[in-house]
Formats: C-alpha cells, sequence, structure tokens
C-alpha cells in the first residue's frame, strides 16, 4: 500500500512543479509545445529512476558530508549513458531529445528526490518515488507545453506528424517566448492552489499546510522540523 | 584526519566507478554515433539533390580549400556526367547559435533545394526555417541571378514574419555555399 501512496502523490499533491515548485528551469525552457514537454519529461523520469535505484541503494555507504558530489557524480553519469545510448541506437528519439537530455543535469527534481527521498528509503519505495514523481513532472510539462502551444502557436503537435492546427486562430506569439513560459505557470499554478482551497472549504477542514510536503531539507519556514 | 581521507576516498571511488563506466559506455556507442550521424548527413544531402526516376544518384565526396576552410561537395554523377552537388554552410548571424544547412546545387545552375541540418532559433518564430514555406523559396532559383538577400534588404527571398534575423541567417548560409561553388565550379563539376 505504501508502494501505491508513494507512486501517486507525485501526480497532484506532490506535484514537482506545481506544488514542490522544482525544476523550473527546463519547466520555463522547454515548454513551447506539447512534444517538447513529453520529449523531457520522460527522458527525466528515466534518468529520476535509475538514479533513485543507485543512490537508495548506496545510501548507507555514502557519508552525509559528501552526499551532495556523490549525487551530482551519479546523477551526471546516468545522464551521459542516456545521452550516448540514446544517440548511437536511436538516432531518431536522439534528434527530438537530445537538447533536452544535458539539461537534465541541472534538474532540481532529480537531486531533490535524491536528497529528500532516495537518501532515507528503501530501494522499493525509491522506485515508486521515481515513477510518480516523474510522471507527475511529465504531466506538468505537457500540461504547460500544450496550453502554451495552443495559445502561442495555435496548433497541437501530439508526437511527430500527428498534428492539430485550429483554423482561423491568430497565435500570441508572446505565449511561447519565455514571458508566456511565467504566465502560464502562474495562472496554472494560481488555478491548482484555488481548486484546493476550495475542495477544503466544501470539506470544511483548514487549507492544508505544508507539513505533508518533504521539505525537511529546508530550514526557511520550521514546519518540516 | 581520518574522517578527510574516509571522505576523499569514497568521493574519489564513486568518481573512478563513473568513469570507468562512461568509459566502457563511450567505447560501445561511439561507433554507431558515427554511423548514425553519417546517415543523418546522407539523409540530408539526398533531400537536396536531383533524383532520376526517384533513384537517389551515388554520391562523391570532394574537399575544396577556400580561403584555409575546407568545404566538403557531395557531388552526384549520372554516368560521368555532372548531375548536381551537395555542401554544408553554416551562419553565426543567426538570433541564438549558428544555424547550418544543406544546399543542393543542380546542373542547371539553379539550387535544388535546401535543408536545415541544425538551428536553435526561437520555437515559433526562427524555428519556423524549417517549414516548406520558407525552405521551398530556395527550390528552382538560379544561383547567379537571384539577389541572395531577404525582401527587407531588397532580396529576392521572403523573410519569415517577425523573424528576419533568422531568416538572414539561412540566407547568408546559402549564399556563403553557393558562392564557393561558383568560384570553384569547373574542378567540381569535371
Amino acid at each position: 500500500m505504501k508502494f501505491y501512496t508513494e507512486l501517486i502523490k507525485g501526480l497532484w499533491k506532490e506535484n514537482p512543479i506545481f506544488r514542490l515548485v522544482l525544476g523550473m528551469c527546463p519547466t520555463l525552457a522547454v515548454t513551447t509545445s506539447l512534444e517538447n514537454g513529453l520529449g523531457m519529461g520522460l527522458a527525466s523520469t528515466f534518468v529520476l529512476v535509475c538514479s533513485n535505484i543507485v543512490i537508495s541503494s548506496v545510501r548507507n555507504l555514502i557519508p552525509a558530508k559528501v552526499r551532495i558530489p556523490c549525487f551530482i557524480v551519479i546523477i551526471a553519469t546516468f545522464v551521459t549513458i542516456v545521452d550516448l545510448v540514446m544517440a548511437g541506437f536511436a538516432p531518431a528519439l536522439h534528434k527530438n531529445l537530445g537538447l533536452f537530455i544535458p539539461l537534465i543535469v541541472v534538474n532540481c527534481v532529480i537531486l531533490g528526490r535524491a536528497e529528500a527521498f532516495a537518501s532515507k528509503n528503501s530501494v522499493f519505495l525509491s522506485i515508486a518515488d521515481g515513477i510518480g514523481m516523474g510522471l507527475g513532472f511529465t504531466l506538468g510539462l505537457a500540461g504547460l507545453g500544450a496550453v502554451r502551444e495552443i495559445l502561442g502557436a495555435g496548433s497541437l503537435t501530439v508526437w511527430g506528424n500527428l498534428k492539430f492546427v485550429i483554423p482561423g486562430y491568430e497565435p500570441m506569439i508572446l505565449m511561447i517566448l519565455a514571458p508566456g513560459g511565467f504566465i502560464a505557470l502562474g495562472i496554472i499554478l494560481g488555478l491548482m492552489n484555488h481548486i484546493q482551497a476550495v475542495g477544503a472549504r466544501r470539506k470544511g477542514t483548514a487549507l492544508p499546510t505544508p507539513v505533508h510536503l518533504d521539505c525537511r531539507h529546508c530550514t526557511i519556514c520550521k514546519f518540516g522540523a | 584526519m581520518k574522517e578527510i581521507i574516509k571522505l576523499t576516498s569514497v568521493l574519489t571511488l564513486i568518481c573512478l566507478i563513473s568513469g570507468a563506466l562512461l568509459a566502457a559506455v563511450s567505447s560501445v556507442t561511439k561507433a554507431p554515433i558515427e554511423k548514425a550521424a553519417m546517415a543523418g548527413k546522407r539523409k540530408a544531402i539526398d533531400k537536396v539533390l536531383p533524383a532520376k526516376e526517384g533513384v537517389k544518384f551515388d554520391v562523391e565526396p570532394l574537399d575544396i580549400i577556400d580561403n584555409d576552410q575546407t568545404w566538403t561537395f557531395y557531388v552526384a554523377r549520372d554516368q560521368g556526367k555532372f548531375v548536381g552537388a551537395a555542401v554544408e554552410a553554416s551562419s553565426d548571424k543567426g538570433y541564438s547559435g549558428e544555424v547550418k544547412i544543406m544546399v543542393g546545387i543542380n546542373a542547371e545552375n539553379n539550387v535544388q533545394a535546401i535543408a536545415i541540418v541544425a538551428q536553435s532559433e526561437t520555437p515559433g518564430l526562427g524555428a519556423r526555417m524549417v517549414e516548406p514555406s520558407f525552405k521551398d523559396q530556395f527550390k528552382n532559383k538560379n544561383i547567379n541571378t537571384t539577389k541572395w538577400a531577404v525582401k527587407k534588404d531588397q532580396g529576392d527571398i521572403d523573410q519569415i514574419t517577425a523573424a528576419t534575423i533568422s531568416s538572414r541567417a539561412v540566407v547568408d548560409a546559402v549564399k556563403a555555399g553557393i558562392d564557393v561553388f561558383t568560384k570553384h565550379k569547373a574542378e567540381i563539376i569535371k
């Protein structure tokens, strides 16, 4: 049962983009279309699951003081392996995703999950966490990409040649440029907070505090203490 | 002191394992990566060279040295007769990074077609250079009589709306390739 909880928490409750607000750099940079968002999300999911497995299995061997450099080396190694293998054996896929792979190294979601989850939990639960967080990240990126592509380009490219065009729509080019990323992200974040607040009010409970979020590593507020 | 040694040795060990792993992966993937890059290039060459009844000609690479720069022309011949040549050219005048194109020139001194090999322009603006509406206007343009510049600069090529800089970069690269071809034509078509 715990496996299931860890698996689904990334989809809404602890969504890495909209709830943990991690990985903003790739989020704002690649979500200019649905296809880009999906590609970045899936590549990140793969690296996240691999790095979670390795880090949770060596978590007792790594001294706490050097854990961050160790995690970075492990993650960078995986990213490079993915990049090389994909370039060599799946060049078509690499052409679509190649741009995003090096970006994964600097993706806070992966280092964040290594630090906050994989270094404290078993391999089994870390796999669930990796898959859930990865899918949550993918969903967030794809949703944001779809909104920006529809508004900014007037079309929706699902994958490859599968493309829908909205006839007679004058695209708002702003939406696929950097400011559009901030605007779309802000509106979606606001909507999600609103939905959560309304849901809490209907149930008659107070708006949940971020205690259930994994913010132990952060010392700015004392919620996790 | 003991702690420092422990921390250093753990970190060193992890880096060593990573390095060895990467070296192993790299040695396995090196050949396929080169092959894939070659296949990608071959595809771009095929796109810009003329074909007879749908059959692509064999191409042979020919290195031309112009101003200390090596340009590799891929020359297609039909029973010894020159039918076209493709060359990769690039421009650094783009909006973000280098724009790399492949231009094919046929025996009638016309541009057969161009292909965008690599670009990192703004999605939705400059990146629209890969769309046929922009790319295809280069087709069948005479290399000598066409004014190789965008309309904004009194040339013959329609720039992409709101992406004049990216359009200029493409035209600039095409022109560079054509100039080398014109200069060394005798050597290439012989």
